[in-house]
């Protein structure tokens, strides 16, 4: 994985038109994300009980991790469905590396990671605005929390991507990505209804809102501890779904 | 028997899911459209509880739906691979062809979701009356006119950059912003205020959900319909000029 992204960033940089544009295009949307943070409250003190400082701060967790899936994930389970339609998946089960490894972080867009970069600024510049700065356990809880939210946006897309192995058809790409979007502010403006279905089956919540509150708020251990849970029960799941769909799997060619 | 059984129920699992495929793949297309909207109404309605903008934004996912465009699909990626050059030997204009691809797309979109958002707006508390609805209907034509020439101009930059998707997703942003899904056009800021109503993206976007909602004077409206004319007009003074200007540019893929 470090041979690819050191080849695939070698690739990039060696476009300087292409890594000038993608950094405009990223700062645009980054700065359209802040911007409209900023309309909001003009009209209001707080969103669903967050204030502005820790609200900036979700949005920079939601960069953070949909930086880091446009670069190590997207790439390789967007229209995932097609490669096994058209038979490039069967390259990737010739190969000496799990298949689920390979067809899930094989190749990578490094300057996706742009929008990584600005969200960690945008987490920044929130924390600087709390009337109390974020505590050390704060801090950790909130940075395992993001991983734990990027390991549970790594198997719910990974979990997504194997249902072509039943219905080759379907391509949940564009879904997910509308379903991600809603990770953007505190599931709390949602109704109780969505509210529950964004915590336990499209798990939203634990992948911004939840370290986000952990970084302002301070640490709560039952949370940490059911999120970690989650994350590790979520891979564990998609190990098996993949492991499931491989077996049904024949070749797509002769 | 058995085994002709078993046969006919895998053509039966077969045809299934291949139909499925082109339903399911139309429903994401829609779900991707209506998220925005109804992502505003439920920021708005925890800001502002005591404003009634439920009508607003679910005219708006109409109006998403009826105006989506794809050109950065449909059309730059026929420039890159080359396919335009057999566009360019038919006798008819090039654009009759993404057009009708637009309109197509744009019919099942309204097809698949406005039944959905019928059904939901009374849960919403959104009601509309047959008036507006009627005055908003020819704005929503002149909108989507401008979302295709707007996405279609953008779309070509393939012509001169390998970064147009990211281009069209650049004046998505813009749409996005200032053509009312981030915030209704009178909530802007005073100084962003008479900026975001006399730029292009309410008149593509915004401004058919303001009719239909019930929240303009008449003036209003006229003044509204005027800048739909005059950004229409200037939109396809300017998709012409870029067509022209990267048709020069173009040269074929291959043999």
């Amino acid at each position: 994985m470090t041979a690819s992204f050191a080849l695939s960033t070698q690739r990039a940089l060696a476009h300087r038109a292409n890594l000038a544009a993608e950094i405009l295009l990223t700062a645009t949307s980054v700065a359209a994300g802040l911007a409209t943070l900023g309309i909001v409250y003009d009209h209001t003190a707080a969103l669903a009980g967050w204030p502005p400082a820790e609200a900036t701060v979700l949005l920079g967790a939601f960069f953070v991790v949909s930086g880091l899936l446009r670069a190590f994930v997207e790439p390789n389970l967007s229209f995932f469905a097609g490669k096994v339609r058209d038979g490039q998946f069967d390259d990737l089960l010739l190969l000496p590396a799990p298949s689920w490894f390979l067809a899930s972080l094989g190749t990578c867009e490094p300057l996706a990671l742009a929008e990584s970069l600005l969200g960690a600024g945008t987490i920044a510049a929130g924390l600087a605005r709390l009337p109390r700065g974020p505590s050390l356990g704060g801090v950790l809880a909130g940075g395992a929390l993001l991983l734990a939210g990027l390991a549970i946006a790594w198997a719910a897309r990974v979990l997504l991507a194997s249902l072509a192995f039943w219905a080759p058809g379907i391509e949940p790409s564009v879904l997910y990505g509308s379903l991600w979007q809603l990770g953007r502010y505190p599931i709390g403006i949602y109704s109780p209804l969505l509210r529950r279905l964004l915590t336990s089956l499209v798990p939203v919540a634990f992948i911004t809102t939840v370290p986000a509150r952990a970084l302002t708020r301070g640490a709560d251990p039952r949370t940490l501890a059911t999120a970690l849970a989650f994350a590790l029960g979520a891979v564990a799941l998609t190990r098996l779904v993949w492991a499931a769909g491989l077996r049904r799997y024949t070749s797509a060619t002769s | 028997m058995r085994r002709a059984i078993r046969l006919v129920r895998v053509y039966v699992e077969r045809f299934l899911l291949s139909w499925l495929a082109g339903w399911s793949f139309v429903v994401t297309l829609v779900a991707e459209q209506v998220v925005a909207p109804l992502i505003g109404l439920a920021v708005w309605t925890a800001a502002l509880p005591g404003q009634h903008l439920a009508p607003y934004y679910v005219a708006l996912v109409v109006v998403q739906l009826a105006t989506a465009s794809y050109e950065n699909h449909t059309l730059s990626n026929r420039i890159y691979g080359g396919e335009l050059s057999d566009d360019l030997l038919r006798p008819h204009p090039v654009v009759f062809e993404p057009l009708g691809q637009n309109l197509a797309l744009r019919l099942w979109h309204v097809a698949v979701g406005v039944p959905l958002v019928v059904g939901v707006a009374p849960l919403a508390g959104a009601s509309f009356t047959p008036a507006d609805v009627a005055l908003a209907a020819p704005a929503l034509v002149l909108a989507a006119a401008l979302r295709f020439l707007y996405t279609f101009t953008l779309a070509l930059a393939a012509f001169w950059t390998e970064r147009a998707h990211g281009i069209v997703g650049f004046g998505g942003t813009l749409v996005f912003l200032l053509g009312g899904d981030a915030a209704p056009v009178r909530l802007l800021p005073g100084p962003l205020r008479p900026l975001g109503e006399a730029l292009p993206f309410r008149a593509m976007h915004a401004f058919p959900a303001e009719i239909a909602a019930g929240g303009l004077t008449h003036s209003e409206v006229l003044l509204g319909y005027g800048w739909q004319a005059v950004w229409l007009a200037l939109f396809a003074l300017l998709a012409a000029t870029v067509w022209q200007a990267g048709l020069r540019r173009y040269t074929a893929v291959g043999a």
